[in-house]
């Protein structure tokens, strides 16, 4: 994703890794939270689909 | 920050995705989703089962965050000694999910609220975290410890957790080791300060918001911060979230920072490039944005329907978060590895420990001055 900051050619590539996977987990749990958020004030999401 | 986990207890190795791993994340996903399960079945089930009897006030005392820790440490054990552990860690996503819970716990919260906290919340990370750093950065200096070790284990403990150590890691090169091993620490510390903090904040007679705040500015992980917030009270949960949401979002000075100081002072390479604006916006973390605009979506629903709908409605997001919150603790129990701080020996544990002590004395000083008076409304 391009928000992952490019890793330097001495960084090892699992601090690269951890590092790409913590801000697409930023992105991802954004989008997510606000999706449900909506999908909930819409009415789409009641609470009879709450497990 | 933690952004808890904010937490992997180790960074993870770097993976292949094959069938074979895509079945066996989707093996650890059943797992998590089972613990979360009984996590909600004990939390609503054992009162009324003990209701009446002489258990009946030690359970009500007993929220879910302690069930969801404790069961993710029992199945950490379980699938530790079936060595199972690390082929369904892919499925322990606690920054996921503390940080959706986060966006979610946003809509409940009135956005005045977070304008009304944000000038002492600011005051209080700034202060806290430029003291604590430069604190942990002596004293790991005192302690002989590697420059980059300091770097990281001082950014855990003065901003939040994991989420700061990989951005440091980042900035100063370090070893994955490093990583695993400051991420260890944070956890091994995080754990008893969930349910220490807010029974001292009780034990002090902090009021609601000083407690929240000194929960939010102390704890390393953001998920440990929401569930000892939890534990706390729902109103010392909103400040501590407030707190810790600031703290995160100066990730990305630090690290810009870091990666200067390291750059031209430590390694002294003449072709570093300095750090822009571009890297600040990179280590951002981009939940902060979505827990403001879940806040501000909230806000304004609430002023558009009548209060019954607003409850009924805004009751709902608040059923989902507590599901995310719950997989968010299941997971740092599920995830906690005592294995890397075995290896690193006794002195990173004494500056992180000296650390921890600073930190709260700071944090505890600067929460009654900045949020003394302050109302949750």
């Amino acid at each position: 994703m391009s928000e992952s900051p490019t890793p330097s050619a001495e960084t090892s590539p699992e601090v690269a890794q951890a590092t790409r996977l913590a801000f697409s987990e930023d992105w991802a749990a954004t989008v997510v939270g606000l999706v449900l958020l909506v999908l909930v004030l819409t009415g789409v999401v009641t609470q009879g689909l709450v497990p | 920050m933690t952004t808890v986990s904010d937490t992997p207890a180790a960074p993870p190795a770097e993976r292949t995705a094959t069938p074979a791993t895509w079945a066996w994340t989707a093996l650890g996903v059943a797992v998590v989703l089972v613990l979360a399960w009984a996590t909600r079945w004990l939390d609503h089930h054992l009162p009324l089962e003990t209701k009446g009897t002489s258990y009946a006030k030690y359970v009500g005392a007993i929220e879910y965050p302690v069930y969801a820790i404790a069961l993710g440490l029992l199945g950490n054990v379980i699938l530790t000694v079936t060595g199972l552990r690390d082929r369904l860690s892919g499925a322990f996503r606690t920054e996921f999910f503390i940080k959706t819970g986060l966006v979610l716990l946003g809509a409940s919260i009135n956005i005045s609220l977070i304008w009304k906290a944000a000038g002492p919340a600011i005051v209080q990370a700034l202060v806290l975290i430029t003291g604590v750093f430069l604190f942990t950065w002596w004293i790991g200096g005192l302690f002989k410890l590697d420059s980059k070790l300091r770097a990281l284990l001082a950014s855990a403990v003065s901003i939040c957790g994991v989420s700061a150590a990989i951005a440091a890691a980042g900035a100063v090169r370090a070893r994955k080791e490093q990583l695993a091993y400051a991420a260890s620490l944070v956890i091994a510390f995080a754990l008893p300060s969930i349910f220490i903090l807010p029974w001292l904040a009780d034990t002090f007679g902090l009021s609601d918001a000083v407690a929240g705040a000194w929960i939010g500015g102390n704890i390393d992980t953001t998920a440990a911060v929401t569930a000892a917030g939890a534990l706390a009270g729902d109103d010392a949960l909103k400040i501590a979230t407030i707190v810790k949401t600031t703290q995160n979002a100066l990730i990305g000075v630090v690290a810009v920072a870091l990666s200067a100081y390291f750059a031209f002072k430590v390694e002294r390479d003449p072709n570093a490039q300095r750090p822009g604006l571009k890297t600040l916006w990179d280590r951002f973390p981009k939940f902060v944005l979505g827990f403001i605009v879940a806040s501000g979506v909230g806000t304004w629903y609430a002023n558009a329907v009548s209060a019954a709908d607003a409850k009924t409605t805004i009751g709902v997001v608040n059923d989902w978060r507590v599901w995310f919150l719950v997989l968010a603790f299941v997971s740092i129990g599920l995830e906690f590895r005592i294995g890397a701080l075995k290896e690193a020996g006794w002195r990173p544990v004494a500056v992180f420990a000296s650390a921890t002590v600073a930190n709260l004395g700071l944090g505890l000083a600067l929460a009654s001055l900045l949020f003394a008076g302050f109302t949750v409304t």
